[in-house]
């Protein structure tokens, strides 16, 4: 019933919009998953121009101000070797937030091939390869992540190649699971008895039809990321100080906790709201990804 | 002259999990050019299977399929691609039929692009034409299928398939997710471009009166085999097999003062996984006897009138 | 509940009075169904013909009082089910009514039961529901499913051991578990095959004559009309456009748009090469059109009938029509 209200309304010209345009423009109405993609952005923006705006260089030691808390010329107060927390939080936005979007976006890339396969050609090949991401998946991610960074050695790209690959599974699945529903369509029959190759049929059709679920979940994912990598500094087996990735920071600083509770604070609170904003933003994606949305 | 399809003792059967399913069972037809089979029966029995067998989107177990007299059965490659661009089908259902994330125009499009024989200012003359032909305003280009109604849908369906110039058509149940105003609508586009391109349809349908209305010739199916088969005057005319005669009196006529004598059938479709030899009707069947549970002859009661039935003279 | 039920002897058993309903969808209102009236009494059967989104289904599901929750509203009118307005009723009275006074079909019986509970026992729930507790609700459903036959051991099964013609007579068992007096049939044969459907309805006028129930049958096949309704309602975008005895509308169609409907079938006796298509498409239920609904599709439209809302004439005994040339037309038509 409703449906057959929703295609009856369509009538007025259309106007040449790209996929890009209509998501936003569904999401502007979600106010909510807006300020999460204001405060990403914004957080991207410090970040990235970080080294031009910290008022003190992220190593440099002022041992005068050991521990001390919040001034107006230390925002953020000073860590146990006298270093400008502000400055390192801001600068430590680089490594945090781009690990997160790095690992997030091999595995994609990875779990949307592996589960595009899986989930194209069925049967026996579908079969290989979800046993062998069974066997993966069968090991607990946390484990798996400190046994990657331990052979591989601590430090920015291994700590990258640790967090996506326990995530890649869960990622090919999702896709498995989308293609599997999309297959039967009858659209895709349609494109083969018009000729079209299966590498065609896949790229072109099956994959944007299912991977809306995937942008979602790698908008989380990013975030999930984040946490995870603060949880391998945090045991010294992510990034490595002195370099002040947000995990690595509450790491190091957690002897003083009592003391100087900034010194956790603020990392913490870093990471708090770039999850938040993420999960935010990604909520709102699932729905303006959806392209039976009116416009 | 040649027909632009013949079908040869056509099988398809699927595994599943609990054995052989029959979906077609040695069909057997010729169409000739600018002519309509139309396919009729139950769901289930095998119509859409027929039609998309034909046109290699499901490979064949066995039989012969020849298209303007050509063996296309075991195709493949280049070979596969030239057969594919002559045959195209029409779906049932223009809400799944169409690729929900691409507009109107890359839709039609696509054909185009994919045989490589266009350039791009030809692939977009020819959209603009696909679209005219059917009747789709341009300002429609750009929408998305889940912005147009059915009718339209299935318009963009038409032009799709049409797009290549083929010679046979594949109807599968065009119309019967429309509503009746818009059925006919659609119904006299695929008469008129039939008409102006001389295309040859086999046209699948469950619905009686819009089999009659556009076939010259019909196939009645049961469960995977072809029961009756003649012309369309001639089958609404004087049905001989006992599941025609089901069929057509199950009908619920408009005719309030006139209502059709029915034949009321007891039980339901039995199942094609592995069959029982002879009749697969003979269950249902009220005039069953002995000698239908024994493998059934086709045979050809008046000129051009074939059924399979071995108490055909008996029951008529 | 029954305390006023004698004095509205005279009333039909089930009359429904400028009935308006609205839904929002993304800040537009949807005008569904737009002062809908009509009547039906004990033991008949009316039929509400018309196209996809014309506002049946919201009809039926107003007397039910099921529509969904946000964003969906009754504007106005009142629905009288045996003396009583439905839509005034608290929702506790109305559990009472729905599946035991009132029960409804629905068309897609592969989705209407519940696929991890046997259907011996999805009958049984309803009876359980609805019953005083002295019932053997189990020796019940066991009945119906005789009734609507299907052998009572299947009971234990799961609706998909069933095909899809048993599962619409599971669902059909369900619905008259409780003896209702009125059925809302919404499209109950849509889903099944011409030799399921002739049994299906068969089953239901025969059970709808042995228990005098009364029945609403929404559909858009013309032919299902003729061999079941007493009464035809045609519905375009949520009113009545004609309404009448099944005669009356198959014999002398009035409204352009019924008319135009009978000419878009086609015709089993004779042989035409193009049909009669209705031109156009129904219009935007965001957005209808002044005046009569159906102007910019009718040929006969005038000036008049753009004007403002079109009222609704009794051209013969009980044959409405709203269309305001429909004098003219009938002439011109000879």
């Amino acid at each position: 019933m409703m449906a057959g209200i929703a295609e009856k309304a369509a009538v007025k010209p259309h106007k040449k919009q790209t996929e890009f345009a209509r998501v936003m423009k569904q999401l502007r109405k979600n106010k909510v998953a807006m300020a999460g993609l204001i405060v990403m952005a914004a957080e991207c923006l410090l970040a990235l121009l970080s080294p031009w705006i910290i008022p003190y260089d992220y190593t440099a030691m002022d041992m005068a101000n050991c521990l001390k808390g919040p001034t107006a010329a230390h925002l953020f107060g000073c860590d146990d070797m006298g270093r400008d927390i502000f400055s390192r939080v801001l600068y430590g936005g680089r490594f945090s937030i781009s690990i997160g979007i790095i690992a997030v976006s091999i595995s994609t890339v990875f779990g949307i091939m592996i589960g595009s396969v899986a989930g194209y050609f069925g049967g026996q090949v579908d079969n290989v390869i979800m046993r062998f991401l069974d066997i993966i998946q069968a090991i607990p991610g946390m484990l798996l992540m400190i046994v990657i960074s331990a052979v591989l050695g601590p430090g920015f790209i291994n700590t990258v190649i640790a967090l996506s690959v326990g995530s890649i599974p869960g990622m090919a699945r999702m896709l498995r699971a989308q293609m599997m529903k999309e297959r039967d369509n009858e659209y895709i029959e349609a494109a083969q008895s018009i000729n079209c190759g299966r590498v065609r049929i896949i790229v072109n059709h099956l994959i944007p039809n299912c991977i809306s679920p995937l942008i979602v979940q790698a908008t989380m994912g990013v975030a999930q990321t984040i946490t995870m990598a603060a949880g391998l500094s945090f045991i010294g087996l992510g990034v490595q100080p002195p370099t002040p990735e947000w995990g690595a920071m509450l790491s190091g600083s957690r002897q003083f906790m009592r003391q100087a509770p900034h010194l956790v604070i603020f990392p913490g609170l870093a990471i708090a709201v770039t999850v938040l904003a993420l999960n935010l933003l990604g909520d709102g994606l699932r729905d303006a990804l959806d392209p039976k949305l009116k416009n | 002259m040649t027909p632009v399809i013949e079908v040869q003792n056509l099988k398809k059967y699927f595994q599943t999990p609990r054995g052989l399913l029959h979906a077609v069972d040695d069909v057997t037809f010729t169409i000739e050019a600018g002519k309509t089979l139309g396919v009729v029966g139950e769901s289930g029995c095998g119509k859409s299977t027929l039609g998309r067998t034909i046109i290699h989107l499901h490979e064949s177990t066995a039989g012969k399929i020849f298209l303007e007299g050509q063996d296309v059965t075991k195709v493949s490659g280049k070979a596969l691609k030239k057969a594919r661009e002559k045959m195209q089908i029409i779906f049932q259902d223009p809400y799944s039929s169409l690729d929900p994330r691409k507009s109107i125009d890359s839709t039609i499009r696509e054909p185009l692009a994919v045989s490589g024989r266009f350039s791009k200012p030809e692939i977009e003359d020819r959209t603009k034409q696909l679209m005219e032909l059917v009747g789709i305003d341009e300002r429609l280009q750009k929408a998305y299928p889940h912005e147009l109604d059915g009718g339209r849908r299935q318009r963009v369906g038409i032009a799709r398939a049409l797009a290549l110039d083929p010679k046979f058509v594949v109807c599968d149940e065009p119309v019967s997710a429309l509503d009746v105003s818009i059925q006919a609508q659609v119904l006299n586009l695929l008469k008129k471009l039939q008409m102006d391109h001389g295309l040859t349809y086999m046209f699948v349908t469950h619905d009686m009166s819009v089999v009659r209305h556009i076939s010259d010739d019909i196939c009645v199916m049961y469960l995977g085999q072809v029961v009756e088969k003649c012309s369309a005057k001639e089958l609404f005319k004087s049905p001989m097999h006992p599941y025609t005669k089901a069929l057509l009196s199950a009908i619920p006529s408009v005719d309030i003062h006139h209502p059709t004598k029915r034949e009321i059938l007891k039980g339901e479709l039995t199942s094609p996984i592995n069959p029982q030899p002879g009749c697969r009707f003979a269950a249902r069947c009220p005039y069953a006897g002995e000698a239908c549970h024994q493998a059934q002859k086709q045979e050809e009661v008046s000129k051009g009138h074939f059924v399979t039935c071995c108490r055909v003279h008996e029951v008529n | 509940m029954s305390e006023n039920k004698t004095e509205n002897k005279n009333m039909p058993f089930l009359s429904i009075k400028d009935l308006k309903v609205e839904y929002m969808s993304d800040g537009q209102a949807v005008h569904a169904v737009n002062g809908v009236s009509l009547t039906l009494e004990r033991g008949k059967t009316l039929g509400l013909v018309g196209e996809t989104g014309a506002g049946k289904t919201t009809i039926a599901k107003s007397i039910l009082r099921i529509l969904p929750d946000i964003g969906c509203h009754i504007r106005q009118g009142e629905i009288c089910l045996d003396g009583d307005n439905v839509l005034t009723l608290p929702e506790h009275d109305m559990r009472k009514i729905r599946g035991n006074k009132v029960s409804m079909i629905f068309q897609d019986p592969m989705t209407a039961l519940n696929p991890v509970q046997r259907v011996g026992e999805q009958i049984a729930e309803v009876v359980q529901l609805h019953s005083d507790g002295k019932t053997d609700s189990e020796a019940r459903a066991k009945e119906m499913l005789e009734i609507v036959g299907i052998p009572a051991e299947r009971y234990y099964e799961y609706p998909h051991q069933f095909s899809g013609g048993m599962k619409q007579r599971v669902v059909i068992a369900i619905a008259l578990a409780c003896n209702p007096d009125l059925l809302l049939a919404d499209e109950p044969t849509t889903a099944l095959d011409v030799t399921i459907q002739a049994q299906v309805m068969d089953l239901i006028g025969e059970l709808q004559k042995k228990y005098n129930t009364a029945m609403l049958l929404i559909t858009h096949d013309m032919g299902v009309v003729a061999q079941v309704c007493d009464d035809v309602a045609v519905i375009y975008a949520g009113n009545i456009v004609e309404y009448g005895t099944k005669e009356q509308i198959f014999d002398h169609p009035s409204h352009p748009y019924t008319v135009g409907l009978f000419g878009a079938i086609p015709d089993m006796n004779e042989d035409e090469i193009w049909l009669h298509p209705i031109d156009g498409l129904p219009p935007d239920p965001t957005d209808l059109p002044q005046g009569c609904a159906f102007s910019p599709r009718c040929k006969y439209a005038g000036e008049e009938c753009q004007k403002g809302p079109i009222a609704i004439y009794e051209t013969a005994d009980g044959h409405h029509c709203r269309c305001c040339r429909v004098d003219e037309i009938r002439k011109q038509e000879g």
